[in-house]
């Protein structure tokens, strides 16, 4: 993942060949689906480089018949977009009702103590961003559960989650 | 896509799909009566999480060795057992095992672990095991949408239709007219499963008589609430049963095209769901002249962003249609006017699910089972400190008290019941004495509860009342869509005043000023978000009143509120 990201100047961080390509799959067969297809793609983006910057948003607006602005609006809306950079690694945080109830408050409360992060955040040196999922990740039996990246951690205490933070800042490689 | 679908026919006759199935039947059975020990395992979203990915990899790292079929199900629904496993051996039921690792694969081969057995398939006891349907979580489950969930290979359409995917489709292609089709499904009387309460029969019907075209069917599976996990899991383990259903409704209403519109955060669901659909238009299932009918019907599958606005009917239409989720004013109803300005019919997947069974077995098949008001059955999730935690389906007027007590199992040891949060973010708590009642459409309102999607949260002592009512106004305050004053002002004024009170600030004015808000919010918002927002809060007002005039006073019972650690810096100053 971290490879497909180059030229960071041109397009906002965002490799925009590789935009380009992936918008070569869309083809709508007309306006109505182009727009249909809007979130979908716009999904696929951000995915991949884990937020959307505003030219990759104006080639996703010219191949579907909108314009950059539209689709700023879209990113702001829907709570699974950003459009700023993640962080190195990226924790998804279960704030659904199961995982409330068995302590999240605390945990996210731990995050904004210990780190200084908020929802959305990343931490100072670039290592982690955490999103705060309003949803359910799905894993109700394990809550209150956070997912790193592509690993799930189950029934965790404000000891364990905060031990596991402080494991991934610790163990991602510094910048300089 | 190509290499994912090779090898599925393209079956333009009802005989060629009399044949595809014959054949698909003979090849399940083959599984089943061979000399093979055969080992199924639940993957899905909440046991990928616990490993169930590596159990099936040890499993079939030994499953030449020990010749072992060796293959993956969707989750039967008991989360409690995550990672599941059954193994059926030659002349056996299937012997059903709870929290299995990868390391026990060999050992459970070799009849090891047998402390981790909960019982065996079917109503006969076997080696001194139980019948998995005397537990109290399957005891009282009457399984029609989930009748195949945890059976099949959700990946495999072949599977699906041995156990009689798609029949539903057929007799509404073959024997019914759409009329029939819809009589059938009004005399099941099956009402709208996200919430509402609509009976579908009744919006099929007048999407049937609209007389704009093309028509479009919409399948909400957004399920966005913070609590509930059902829709999902039968993407997860069944996905060609919501495909069937939305099939049907098409061929029904006369529609053109079907929208499924799933919830961008279950990547699993979607990538199965996927695989479905690509499959069932391999097969000829889905596109131009169905199974040589004459009929059309083309389908769609659309993600949403991640925003719980869009499980509104309109919202989610915007949504389909690429703009801002924001629903909006009533009449017209999206069976007028709805995706793209023609009419629409819009369902939720649960109900979509229960299709197939109604059309294959009758309407008055289906009316059996549930109340008089409410029919069939409901998808239940719980969430909290229980002790068998998953997703059950129980015919409608199951008492609430089973529910808990048994099917759910009752409180893990340390924890005590303190109340249970119905209807998501839309409605109250109910207390234990309380629970003495049906779970069905009706028979929760008058108590400040709701059966909404069927999603419930048992809460323990630990849990303060004014700060889970704060969490869940606060959950309505962030999703609000914003379109709306009464909504985007009223909701962050009561988390503001919730906030007083947490923090020691507050006075009985704060009680009445968040009552007459909510008053306000309820009576003037635009939508059923906005309409139903404060009655969390509401109702925790009513069922907790003490904690409320405790926390003016000073005190958190449960320590959680800041207003206690003021309190103990307030005491230890004086001291």
């Amino acid at each position: 993942m971290a490879e497909a990201v180059h030229a960071p100047a041109a397009g906002g961080g965002i490799d925009l060949d590789y935009v380009r390509t992936l918008m070569a799959h869309f083809e709508p067969q007309d306006w109505q689906e182009g727009q249909e297809l809007i979130l979908g793609a716009l999904q696929e983006v951000n995915e991949h480089f884990g937020y959307v910057s505003i030219e990759a948003a104006e080639i996703v607006a010219e191949r579907l018949g909108t314009t950059a602005t539209r689709i700023f609006g879209l990113l702001t809306f829907y709570a699974d977009f950003r459009t700023e950079p993640r962080g190195k690694h990226f924790m998804l945080m279960c704030h659904g009702m199961s995982c409330y109830v068995m302590g999240s408050q605390q945990l996210v409360q731990q995050l904004a103590d210990n780190h200084g992060i908020g929802d959305g955040g990343t931490t100072e040196g670039g290592e982690l961003t955490v999103q705060v999922v309003n949803g359910c990740l799905g894993a109700c039996n394990q809550a209150p559960v956070v997912k790193l990246d592509d690993d799930f951690y189950g029934r965790l205490t404000d000891e364990s989650f905060n031990a596991l933070v402080q494991r991934v800042i610790a163990e991602t490689p510094k910048e300089q | 896509m190509a290499e994912q679908t090779a090898g599925l026919p393209r079956l333009t006759s009802q005989k060629e799909f009399d044949a595809f199935r014959a054949k698909a039947i003979e090849k399940w059975q083959a599984i089943w009566s061979g000399e093979k020990t055969i080992v199924s395992v639940g993957v899905g979203s909440s046991s990928i999480p616990v490993g169930a990915l590596n159990v099936l990899a040890a499993f079939e790292a030994i499953a030449d060795q020990e010749n072992l079929i060796v293959r993956k199900t969707g989750q039967d629904g008991a989360d409690w057992t995550d990672v599941q496993a059954r193994v059926k051996r030659k002349d056996a039921p299937a012997v059903v095992y709870r929290n299995v690792v990868a390391s026990d694969a060999k050992g459970i081969i070799d009849g090891k672990h047998r402390s981790k057995i909960i019982g065996v398939e079917g109503d006969e006891e076997y080696d001194g095991h139980k019948p998995l349907n005397s537990l109290p979580f399957y005891k009282y489950q009457q399984r029609i949408v989930l009748q195949d969930v945890g059976v099949i290979d959700p990946d495999s359409i072949e599977e699906a239709i041995a156990r009689g995917a798609y029949m539903g489709l057929y007799k509404a292609l073959f024997e019914l007219s759409a009329e029939e089709v819809i009589a059938e499904v009004t005399t099941a009387n099956v009402r709208g499963r996200g919430g509402a309460g609509f009976p579908a029969g009744i919006k099929w019907e007048s999407g049937r008589k609209a007389r704009v075209t093309p028509k479009f069917v919409t399948c909400n599976s957004h399920e966005g609430e913070p609590n509930v996990y059902k829709d999902r899991r039968i993407h997860e383990g069944d996905p060609h049963r919501i495909l069937e259903g939305i099939l049907i409704a098409c061929v029904a209403v006369g529609a053109e095209r079907g929208y499924n519109y799933v919830g961008g955060e279950y990547p699993l669901a979607i990538e199965r769901f996927r695989k479905a659909v690509n499959d069932a238009t391999a097969l000829g299932l889905i596109g131009r002249n169905l199974l040589g009918s004459g009929k059309n019907v083309a389908f769609r599958m659309r993600t949403g962003g991640g925003a719980y606005i869009c499980g509104e009917g309109s919202a989610m239409m915007y949504s389909i249609m690429g703009v801002r989720g924001q629903p909006r004013t009533k009449p017209p109803r999206s069976v007028e006017e709805g995706l793209w300005k023609r009419p629409t019919v819009a369902n939720n997947t649960e109900t979509l699910s229960n299709m197939r069974d109604i059309v294959v077995k009758g309407g008055e098949w289906f009316a059996q089972f549930g109340t008089e008001r409410s029919k069939g059955t409901k998808l239940m999730t719980v969430q909290g400190p229980m002790k068998t935690l998953g997703l059950v389906e129980v015919p409608m007027g199951t008492r609430f008290k089973t529910l808990i007590d048994e099917v759910w199992g009752g409180m893990r040891d340390g924890y005590a019941f303190k109340g249970v949060q119905t209807g998501g973010v839309s409605a109250g708590p109910l207390r234990y004495h309380q629970l003495d009642v049906p779970v069905d459409f009706d028979s929760l309102t008058p108590l400040g509860g709701m059966l909404g999607s069927g999603g419930f949260v048992v809460f323990d002592e630990t849990v303060c009342s004014v700060d889970f009512a704060r969490y869940l106004t606060a959950f309505n305050r962030v999703e609000s869509c914003s379109k709306c004053v009464p909504c985007a002002r009223g909701n962050p004024a009561l988390v503001e005043a919730i906030d007083r009170i947490r923090f020691g600030r507050g006075s009985q004015s704060d009680l009445a000023l968040m009552r007459r808000t909510s008053k306000h919010v309820i009576e003037l918002s635009l939508c059923g978000l906005g309409q139903v927002a404060p009655m969390p809060l509401l109702g925790m007002m009513d069922q907790y009143p003490e904690e409320f005039q405790t926390h003016i006073d000073g005190v958190c019972p449960c320590g959680v509120c800041p207003v206690s650690a003021q309190s103990t810096v307030e005491a230890i100053a004086a001291d």
